[in-house]
């Protein structure tokens, strides 16, 4: 980059540090007006908003001093703000009043002024009063880039804006880290791992000046890219592998995760990684890609204890689904506004709903991933199958007598088959499909489809009631029987025939109580029985007369053969006559949601007692008609029907259900699916933010703050994604580039990373916030270009050394005049261990795995939940893909502040504590790498001359932990230990089987991993400087 | 030695120097903050300065109203006093600390004063004054996690025997919901009888004899009530102030607010028996507050706190020697690059070898008469006994100053069977309350420790049937009303205080909320529940929620 053209260029710009930060003193001078958004609106904001702001439901006296209109507004003869002219300014006055019912802030609130505030206030009215824009809401422009002093230093723009703050402050730039510091700090930094010696040395003695450069374009190509930056943005996400709440049950989710990683790795433009995350349903012709990515909304806690009200805890997902876009793309506390109107940014109760419900209108589904690898293992195994099917009749047992064994296994199968097919044609009776005429609900939706069979959609409770209602007209006979059949479909939870999805089964259904009448009259049941029943949960039975016995409590369910249709039949005291109309009544009533999803009802004129069968309806409907009516294919559908069930064939059967069972299931990941739109959810204001106190109802739109910059108002979940990334939202470009300013710096330029409303720290290089946000979209919004410039300026690169004197003018960092100085995150701190030691597996993607950790941590959560450590490759595995419970974090990254996938966010904490002290010196899955680390070194530095391989072995350690070699007098300490060690172990005080944790151990290999253990602890090993 | 001892009034003088010239606008300061027990425990505390946004209160001028500003505030001051520190550490110290000298630093402060050595405890944990005198300084929470029926302990309602087998009028019951039966369920009168004890004349149930005998110590809230009507929320809301999880708990509040008086255990320390926990661990989360004060549960089996053992075959003398080299290695560094964050690093890793040192002995249960131990009928190693030991070991754990001990004890969800179900719940426990109570008393502890029983909320007067789930005999959640008891510190002994209605169903008098127990525990420890606040997502959240809810002056002392 030419710089020196590029500031030329930016001659003669005026660029003035406009940020108050670091003036302890924010006052302005005094031949200055003070600025609305740098000094007044601060002290409004914190003083005075709270009972005058935009919450129009706590406004104290109908002033508010949010806007000019409102602080100007007459009061009855006086003005709150009079422009020009404070003394009849009626807030001066009222702050300047001894008199405790005048004076303002009351002094009971709390809330106090300063004689400097009133000051800057009484001077900002003198000077007109003048209100402006939050810079936050102001869409960015591109600001030319500052001159500087000194000009060699800056590499990019970003080091122009840096160094121009410097310079005005007297301050000068760190030098350039060394080149060992600088390797590990841009390794750990773009792909969360560390160099190893080998790849340290290559840069350190790379003499092309553009090494730096291409080292970094080589790590941003590096797969490993997209785990690290995938970590950051499952925080944002809420990602985890349980449901949270009292079970928190394991969840599917994972394709999402892998989802992320495959787009930070292929740089996929943040506009639409944005919209295939919030919306890739809606668009046209989603691809399986774009409809995995939507899992980003269903991170939200799934409540599955019994008992609860489903629609409660959907809420409270809605609501930080709300909360999250606000943090994440607006940079706005907009889940303030859940309960009333925001009390300090422009967010209104109305517009808190309206934004809800752009996000209200989808279902929540399963998504089955048919990955190529599975499906591929699924049609070898299916072809198995039918081959063993098509072999069945030929296992047939033989009838014992003459002929060959073909004649009589001939002989025998139909002996048997015709003995079956007359019982089942005198068993089977003729069914006629009863059309509804009209199908009522206490809330989901049912709709008849073409086989006549009913589908339920829309929300569900738990209690249940269809209310059907059946003409009779088109029978020729009073009916003495009906018959319900419930039937799988791959739209309901795990294939149906139920819609239960959280505390029973998936797919399970619990069917209370059918009342019946007709023409108005009682009908009653004599007798029920059903292909198959089974109840999940509990100690019941799933009688089928229980659906009759006036008991709530009892009911029908097929738990555990979810997928597959099953049949109830009742039968009628008195038959009811072919006419008028049947109308039918199910309840659905238990302590979790579980009404059936597909259903159809027959009825029948036959005489007798019919029974449910498990023969499928058409088969029985063939069965039932006249056998001279029977083609060749309905002959061979019986008899295969016949194989499948015949005692006989038990035992050749047992190959085709192994075969079966051994079907691998295609992973499912959690989705959202827009509703259809004959059945939109309605969204409503909730009164106080609760659940139960639904308001008027609300049409989904952008809060009205945002309005007049966009030219379409969003009105649905797409509209509102495009949205998010366009123009009409100002925040976008400077909320993402300070995420990533965070990564790399420990800080964001906006220190509050996830609030740049009026409450929030103003950002301490608002020109570069801004230009860096013009950037990135300009540069089609690419992250890994983001990461690029950053990385590869002067001001990334300094030194993170710190001087007693950079401590007292700047011990923050705020101005930048050093490098980044952090202990890692969590994972890394395992990952840049598990690196060291050789152990680490490079595989990207798939299910979450089980590293090693005592099962005491999990015991504490419900259910005395277990820790399946896992065995092989999976067992070190980058800690991304650490299966994340919410109710019993993995102990090891909990205590390094990983956060638990509960809330969205924005910003960990950076701890040091003695727990984290004890879990690297003691945990069993570190001394695991301790040991491996050390048994490299002692492996790799044979013993010829002693003390050459002693110092061989000790650098070898250091540097696979620290990448840069020791000095001296470090190298000697390292020695030392291990001397003092390795003697007690050699007299027997310390015992080298336990420490190498193996049998033939010696005390040469037991003191290097003792070694490797505390150089393990070493700050530096931990840090990123 | 000398020359430590010169370090250690170099700090002090200069720290008053940092008064003098702090470039601070002095009004923003309150004077305790330069009293020598806040100074000297955070003068390292680079981990406080990380959690703030002091230089956002410096520009913006926030009111100074709540700890977390007083935290910032102190954050600054510390900030400041931290490089006063570090100039002095460099340019008279030196780097070449020797090892004696740092041991001396870290271990604890002088002998026979409650304060000690400067950087000896730099930690966010570091104790911090109250609002106002506090009557309690530390919390045993006995959480009986499932929800004990009050009906068939504290809360005698001859009424429902009466009307056992009918339904409860439908006016009482309208609108209400539940978890497992529908409202119109029939009537279950008591299942045990009830008498009147001590000079205060509590009325209790056969099934806790032992309560019974210290009666006069206790007092009852019978007219507690809840938000919520499943376990898992409700009892998140007692712990946190929200159904919801992912907000700070009670714990982490207090551990944030007041700092910790062990400096050889974790301030918040979780004591688990009997079955499953609905809440988990979000119950012990710091939340949105600085992870370090959440709380640390003890485990059940292997070591009490996860890793304080050293690894098999490593001895003390290893471990110290392992130490000794990290933080030799740290102090190197500290003096090449200067980040104070790694003084933190060289404290906690101090803090660990302590901790690790102590654990044993505190867990050691044979050092307490049998007498004692009878007493509570605990009995070491023995699961079935675990109550009883946990109730034994948070008295340990209160003498040692660890100041919020949280022991669940899950089991109480009788939706069958209430009555076997209570009368095997009150075997485990009856008899370690009382014992905790006593013992807590004969040793002076009990004027300065509060103590809470109580569950996350009550059980319905309706009797609990379904066949589907094979329950009878049982009730169902009923978070209406329901009965707490406190005694201790802060507590005026004897109180019976709030009645519910003749069925036991809703609050007839002086309803207490969830959020007015937790304003009531804060109290005692000398906390205004409305000025500790943390701002997080915008807001000025609180444990005690934004109604106006407020300590319970009749249980007060």
């Amino acid at each position: 980059m030419p710089i020196e053209r590029f500031l030329l260029g930016c001659a003669g710009v005026v660029w003035l540090m406009a940020s108050p930060v670091l003036c302890a003193d924010a006052a302005p001078r005094p031949d200055q007006v003070p600025s609305f958004n740098r000094d007044v609106r601060p002290i409004l904001a914190s003083k005075c908003f709270e009972c005058h702001g935009p919450d129009e439901e706590s406004r104290e006296a109908d002033l508010r001093l949010d806007t000019r209109e409102g602080a100007t507004a007459d009061l009855g003869g006086s003005r709150a703000l009079s422009p020009g002219d404070p003394e009849s300014s009626e807030m001066v006055a009222r702050m300047l009043s001894d008199d405790p019912d005048e004076k303002m802030p009351p002094p009971d609130s709390g809330k106090s002024l300063t004689a400097a505030q009133i000051e800057t206030l009484s001077r900002w009215i003198t000077g007109g009063g003048k209100y402006e824009r939050h810079w936050a809401f102001i869409p960015p422009e591109r600001p030319a880039a500052p001159v500087v002093k000194t000009t060699n230093w800056p590499r990019n723009e970003i080091d122009a804006f840096v160094l121009a703050r410097l310079e005005s402050q007297g301050l000068k730039p760190s030098p350039e880290a060394d080149r060992y510091t600088l390797v590990r700090r841009v390794y750990l930094d773009l792909i969360g791992l560390p160099p190893s010696p080998e790849q340290a040395d290559a840069f350190v003695l790379d003499r092309d000046p553009q090494a730096y450069e291409n080292l970094v374009d080589r790590l941003l190509r590096s797969k490993h890219y997209g785990e690290r930056w995938a970590r950051q943005w499952l925080d944002l996400a809420r990602y985890s592998d349980t449901n949270g709440y009292e079970k928190d049950r394991q969840r599917s989710i994972w394709p999402y995760r892998d989802w992320v990683i495959n787009a930070l790795n292929e740089d996929m433009p943040f506009d639409q990684f944005t919209i295939e995350q919030l919306a890739g349903d809606m668009l046209p012709g989603a691809m399986l890609e774009q409809r995995i990515a939507t899992g980003f909304h269903r991170n939200t806690m799934l409540n599955e204890e019994g008992g609860i009200d489903p629609l409660e805890y959907r809420f409270y997902a809605m609501v930080d689904r709300v909360a999250t876009t606000g943090t994440l793309w607006m940079g706005l506390t907009v889940g303030c506004a859940q309960c009333h109107s925001h009390k300090y940014d422009p967010i209104t109760h109305t517009d808190y709903y309206r934004m809800l419900a752009l996000l209200d209108n989808a279902d929540e589904p399963d998504l089955s991933v048919p990955y190529p690898a599975i499906a591929k293992d699924r049609e070898r195994i299916e072809a198995e199958i039918v081959k063993h099917e098509a072999e069945l009749a030929g296992q047939f047992p033989p009838a014992s007598g003459e002929g060959s064994v073909d004649e009589r296994r001939e002989r025998k199968l139909e002996a048997h088959f015709t003995e079956w097919l007359e019982a089942e044609q005198s068993r089977a009776v003729n069914w006629t499909t009863l059309r509804p005429s009209h199908l009522k609900t206490n809330l989901p939706k049912l709709e008849l489809l073409d086989d006549e069979s009913i589908f339920s959609s829309g929300d569900i409770t738990k209690r249940d009631v269809f209310t059907l209602t059946f003409p009779l007209g088109e029978l020729s006979a009073p009916a003495t029987a009906l018959r319900l059949e419930v039937l799988p479909d791959e739209r309901l939870p795990a294939g149906g025939p139920g819609r239960a999805y959280y505390e029973g089964r998936k797919g399970d259904f619990f069917l209370s109580e059918i009342t019946a009448t007709a023409g108005g009259q009682p009908v009653t049941f004599a007798s029920a029985s059903a292909s198959y029943g089974k109840i999940a949960i509990g100690s019941g039975n799933a009688d089928a007369q229980n659906v009759f016995d006036g008991n709530g409590s009892t009911g029908w369910s097929t738990a555990e053969r979810e997928g597959e249709p099953h049949q109830l039949v009742l039968n009628l005291q008195t038959p009811v006559a072919a006419a008028g109309d049947l109308q039918l009544v199910f309840v659905f009533e238990r302590h979790f949601a579980a009404s059936l999803g597909r259903f159809r009802v027959s009825a029948t004129t036959a005489s007798g007692e019919p029974t449910a069968s498990a023969v499928p309806v058409d088969l029985e409907a063939l069965l039932a008609r006249d056998s001279s009516s029977w083609t060749d294919s309905d002959r061979i559908a019986q008899k295969k029907y016949f194989l499948s069930v015949t005692p006989q064939l038990a035992e050749a059967r047992k190959k085709l259900d192994e075969l079966r069972s051994q079907l691998p299931k295609f992973p499912t990941t959690m989705v959202m699916q827009e509703r259809p739109v004959d059945n939109p959810r309605k969204t409503f204001r909730h009164h106080r933010g609760e659940y139960l106190q639904t308001r008027e109802d609300v049409a989904p739109g952008a809060p009205a703050v945002f309005r007049s910059l966009g030219q379409d108002e969003p009105t649905n979940r797409l509209a509102f994604a495009r949205w998010l990334v366009s123009r009409s939202n100002p925040l976008v470009g400077r909320v993402t580039v300070n995420r990533a300013w965070r990564a790399l710096f420990g800080n964001g330029l906006v220190r509050t990373s996830g609030d740049f409303g009026t409450q929030a720290d103003p950002p301490t290089h608002p020109e570069l916030l801004d230009w860096l946000a013009r950037e990135f979209v300009e540069q089609g919004w690419s992250l890994k270009k983001l990461h690029r410039l950053i990385v590869t300026s002067a001001t990334y690169r300094q030194s993170s050394r710190v001087t007693t004197e950079l401590i007292a003018r700047d011990a923050g960092n705020r101005l930048l005049a050093r490098g980044p100085r952090t202990r890692v995150d969590a994972e890394m701190v395992r990952d840049m261990i598990l690196s060291a030691s050789g152990l680490l597996s490079d595989k990207v993607g798939g299910k979450s795995v089980y590293p090693p950790q005592p099962d005491s941590v999990t015991a504490l959560a419900y259910g005395d939940t277990k820790w399946p450590v896992s065995a092989g490759e999976d067992r070190y595995r980058r800690s991304l893909y650490t299966f994340s419970k919410r109710t019993a974090p993995f102990a090891a990254y909990a205590v390094f502040d990983a956060p638990s996938g509960e809330n969205c966010t924005a910003r960990r904490d950076r701890s040091n504590t003695p727990l984290q002290a004890l879990t690297l010196l003691n945990d069993e899955m570190f001394l695991e790498l301790a040991r491996a680390l050390a048994r490299t070194a002692v492996d790799q530095q044979p013993t010829s001359t002693a003390s050459a391989s002693a110092d061989g072995r000790a650098t070898f350690l250091f540097r696979r932990l620290l990448t840069r070699p020791p000095d001296d007098g470090e190298l000697e300490a390292l020695l030392e230990f291990v001397q003092s060690q390795r003697s007690r172990l050699k007299n027997g005080e310390l015992d080298a089987t336990l420490i190498c944790g193996e049998e033939d151990a010696s005390a040469e290999l037991a003191a290097w991993i003792m070694l490797a253990r505390a150089i393990m602890n070493f700050d530096e090993t931990i840090t990123k400087q | 030695m000398d020359h430590v001892g010169s370090c250690d009034h170099e700090l002090r003088r200069n720290h008053h120097e940092a008064v003098d010239h702090t470039v601070f606008d002095h009004t923003v300061f309150d004077h305790t903050v330069f009293d020598h027990t806040v100074f000297d425990h955070t003068v390292f505390d680079h981990t406080v300065f990380d959690h703030t946004v002091f230089d956002y209160i410096a520009a913006t001028g926030r009111a100074l109203d709540s700890i977390d500003v007083r935290r910032e505030q102190k954050a600054m001051n510390t900030e400041f006093l931290k490089l006063q520190t570090r100039r002095h550490f460099f340019n008279d110290c030196g780097v070449g600390l020797g090892k004696i000298a740092l041991a001396s630093l870290l271990s604890g402060g002088a002998a026979g004063s409650s304060i000690a050595a400067p950087a000896s405890r730099p930690s966010p944990t570091s104790p911090q004054p109250p609002h106002f005198p506090a009557r309690a300084k530390r919390v045993i929470y006995l959480f009986m996690a499932g929800a004990p029926s009050q009906l068939e302990l504290f809360d005698y309602k001859p009424k429902l025997v009466e009307l056992e087998g009918k339904p409860i009028p439908p006016s009482v019951v309208k609108g209400q919901r539940y978890a497992f039966i529908q409202p119109d369920a029939a009537v279950l009168a008591p299942r045990f009888r009830f008498k009147k004890h001590g000079d205060s004349g509590a009325e209790l149930s056969e099934m806790l004899p032992h309560l019974a005998g210290i009666v006069d110590d206790v007092s009852f809230v019978r007219s507690a009530h809840t938000d919520l009507f499943n376990h898992s929320p409700a009892q998140l809301f007692v712990n946190t102030g929200s159904g919801i999880p992912g907000r700070p708990s009670m714990g982490s509040w207090l551990s944030y607010g007041l700092g910790s008086e062990a400096n050889d255990l974790p301030s918040f320390v979780v004591l688990k028996s009997g079955g499953s926990l609905s809440g988990g661990a979000s119950m012990w989360s710091a939340g949105f507050l600085p992870s370090t004060h959440q709380g640390v549960p003890f485990r059940g089996q292997g070591d009490p706190i996860l890793h304080v053992s050293n690894p098999p075959g490593y001895d003390m003398r290893a471990q110290r020697d392992s130490l000794d080299l990290i933080q030799r290695q740290n102090r190197k560094r500290l003096g090449v690059v200067g980040d104070p964050e790694i003084l933190t690093r060289i404290n906690a890793y101090e803090m660990a070898y302590r901790m690790q040192t102590r654990a044993p002995e505190l867990m050691d249960f044979s050092q307490e008469t049998a007498e004692t131990v009878s007493m509570y009928g605990a009995e070491s190693g023995n699961s079935k006994q675990a109550f009883a030991n946990n109730c034994l070991l948070a008295r340990r754990l209160a003498e040692r100053g660890v100041r919020f001990i949280q022991v669940y004890h899950a089991g109480w969800d009788h939706h069958s069977n209430v009555e076997g179900g209570v009368r095997a719940q009150c075997r485990q426990t009856d008899q370690a309350c009382a014992a905790l109570i006593r013992d807590l008393k004969q040793r002076g502890l009990l004027d300065d420790t509060l103590v809470v029983w109580g569950g996350e909320f009550g059980r319905t007067p309706m009797v609990e049937t379904s066949a589907a789930l094979g329950r009878s005999m049982g009730r169902d959640h009923h978070p209406q009303a329901f009965t707490m008891w406190f005694a201790g510190g802060g507590i005026r002994p004897g109180v019976s205080l709030g009645r519910t209605d003749e069925l036991g169903f809703h609050v007839a008098e002086d309803p207490v909320h969830v959020h007015d127990v937790q304003a009531t525990i804060l109290h005692c420890l000398g906390i205004d529940h409305r000025r500790l606040t943390f701002r997080f997502r915008g807001l000025n959240f609180r444990l005690t929620g934004v109604e106006e809810n407020a300590p319970v002056e009749g249980l007060l002392a």
